[in-house]
């Protein structure tokens, strides 16, 4: 190497150092906070564009902080506070890595059905390859107590599902209790209702069993209707469910129950039919049995890998921030 | 009702009674601090009667309505503050300022309708009161900071020095309240973690920018900056006070202010 490439190579070292040094300047830590601060105040009033008002600060703060640890000195000087920055950075890094696969997710299962890895609705990450099929749970039946006044209270679902080895497992899973599966999270939700449960014989095929997931109950108490096909028909039904009982008394404390008895009205076209359990209707392309009523819950699924390391990093993070302080201030009264 | 609400009017009037005599001790030139602490004490002995009572008849904590979080709010607050008063001597007489304050959430507590609410089913869990008890000793030790920053501002005039001019330098009073604004960062760290979990848990996300959740991590950041400013720029006493104020009003609004503006703010109760 000549002299010339040693003093160019110096020089640009120079320069990077610099730019190092500038980017973990403490008043640009300030800017960031700025930054971030007005970031988090247009995600919130701006509905919907919540991600890269966020994620631009938040990249530019693990910058800051990444130039800051490699180029201060007191960060080894004071290790406390060099791992409550290391612990920022793996927190902005891990949440980046649940932003890019996760997976959020609502579903509804009729009491008996198995969960087959269909969701109704769902939000992703880009990078989401989970495999819900694995997550397969039947939901076995849920009660809820109702307070005087229609005040909900707690949710206990019965669900059960076959573990890695074939064994039947079972659970109660409700308010703040999640079932977790194959790193899913699947919670309860406030969604739940009737489901008239069909026997759908299409012609020349195989019987298969169909549910209708009426409107949720008792939010929609005065809509309980919907518009349904059998499964893998063409036929269009309109189903209302008739009930003259109470089902959830206003005036005193109750239970979610199914109504002791009970009418299903079923169109098609402008033929109006009424069904009671071990009615059939012929469809065109077959024949309909109604069986029965059931209820149906309504779940949200979540998934994020992150989460336990998040938890890990967030307490490294207040831990040596504690450490840091204490240190600091017990090396030295206040009004010295 | 009748009973716990003759006590917590009884322990507001001796809380009363006992941030007017601090007041007037601070405008006087007196210090009168036995007889403010133990009112202080005599009225939280009181007001803690009242919670447990109604805790004792409605069979769940003051978490629900604004009547509950306004009580157990200034109960905790004026719990932090007292323990502060007994054990740093310096800053008595900062009750004058801090006083007034709670005065202002006291008055708002009785205009408040202490009519029952309903706990909703998400709220039975051990998160509630790790999340709340942050949240308590984070205030308490912004509002002990505020008292502190008000002594240094008053200080800039001619009244308040002479007032206070017996107690430590502006630059000792800075770093005492600054001490407890780092407290308050630590404590506010850890309400959000522990609220987290529990919205984890209960709502199936640990974070979705709901009205209080954006808001606590505004104040977090307001609490971070004035921390920061004060290493970066070594911002003057004055200055600092100001900040401290700021960061007070911002979660001030966040814990009472933000239920008022949002119809949804962390319920679970649908």
């Amino acid at each position: 190497m000549d002299a010339q490439t040693l003093v160019a190579g110096m020089e640009a070292g120079s320069i990077g150092r610099r730019a190092l040094v500038q980017l973990a300047s403490l008043r640009l830590t300030l800017a960031v906070i700025v930054l971030l601060a007005a970031g988090v105040i247009a995600a919130y009033f701006l509905h919907g564009a919540t991600t890269w008002p966020v994620a631009i600060p938040l990249l530019l703060f693990a910058i800051n902080l990444g130039a800051a640890v490699a180029v201060h000195p007191a960060f080894r000087r004071q290790a406390a506070l060099l791992v409550f920055h290391l612990a920022l950075i793996a927190i902005v890094l891990l949440v980046a890595a649940g932003r890019l696969t996760y997976l959020k997710g609502r579903l509804e299962l009729a009491q008996g059905e198995a969960f087959a890895g269909r969701l109704t609705q769902a939000e992703q990450g880009p990078l989401h390859f989970g495999r819900l099929e694995r997550a397969g749970f039947v939901n076995d039946g849920f009660s809820i107590h109702y307070a005087a006044g229609l005040r909900r209270g707690a949710t206990r679902n019965h669900v059960s599902w076959t573990d890695a080895g074939g064994m039947m497992r079972s659970a109660v899973i409700g308010d703040n209790d999640p079932l977790l599966r194959a790193g899913y999270r699947f919670y309860t939700s406030f969604n739940k209702g009737f489901a008239p449960t069909f026997l759908w014989q299409p012609r020349g095929g195989r019987p298969e069993i169909g549910a209708v997931h009426l409107p949720a109950y008792p939010l929609h108490e005065y809509r309980q209707a919907q518009e349904w096909q059998p499964p893998g028909s063409a036929t269009s039904l309109w189903i209302m469910l008739m009930f003259d009982e109470v089902v959830l008394d206003i005036g005193k404390a109750t239970e979610f129950r199914l109504p002791e008895t009970h009418s299903l009205v079923v169109r098609l076209n402008d033929v109006r039919h009424e069904l009671q359990p071990g009615d059939a209707l012929r469809l065109p392309d077959g024949v309909l049995t109604y069986q029965g009523l059931r209820s149906w819950m309504g779940y949200t699924v979540f998934h994020d890998f992150t989460l336990p390391w998040l938890l890990a990093a967030c307490a490294l993070a207040v831990a040596s921030l504690g450490w840091h302080f204490w240190s600091k201030f017990s090396a030295r009264p206040w009004d010295r | 009702m009748q009973q716990e609400l003759l006590v917590l009017w009884t322990a507001l009037v001796i809380y009363v009674c006992g941030g007017s005599i601090a007041v007037f001790g601070a405008v006087l030139g007196r210090r009168p601090e036995r007889t403010v602490l133990g009112l202080l004490l005599a009225g939280l002995l009181l007001h803690t009667a009242s919670i447990v009572l109604r805790w004792e008849r409605l069979g769940h904590g003051p978490f629900v309505t604004m009547f509950e979080i306004l009580s157990s709010n200034v109960w905790s607050l004026l719990l932090v503050f007292a323990v502060a008063y007994w054990r740093i001597r310096a800053l008595r007489p900062a009750a004058a300022v801090v006083m007034p304050v709670l005065f202002v959430m006291m008055g708002w507590l009785l205009m408040t309708s202490p009519g029952e609410g309903h706990l909703p089913p998400t709220y039975h869990t051990v998160w509630l009161y790790i999340h709340i008890g942050f949240g308590k000793v984070f205030l308490g030790a912004v509002l002990v900071a505020v008292g502190i920053a008000g002594i240094v501002l008053l200080r800039a005039t001619a009244f308040g020095a002479a007032r206070f001019a017996r107690l430590p330098g502006d630059a000792q009073l800075d770093e005492l309240a600054f001490r407890f604004m780092a407290i308050g960062l630590i404590f506010e760290t850890l309400m959000l973690v522990a609220g987290a979990i529990w919205a984890q848990d209960a709502w199936g996300r640990y974070w979705a920018w709901d009205p209080l959740e954006t808001w606590a991590f505004l104040t977090w950041l307001c609490l971070a900056f004035a921390l920061h400013a004060r290493l970066a720029f070594k911002i003057a006493p004055r200055t600092g006070a100001w900040l401290i104020l700021a960061v007070f009003v911002i979660a001030f609004l966040t814990f009472f202010g933000v239920p008022f503006v949002s119809t949804s703010p962390h319920k679970g109760a649908v």
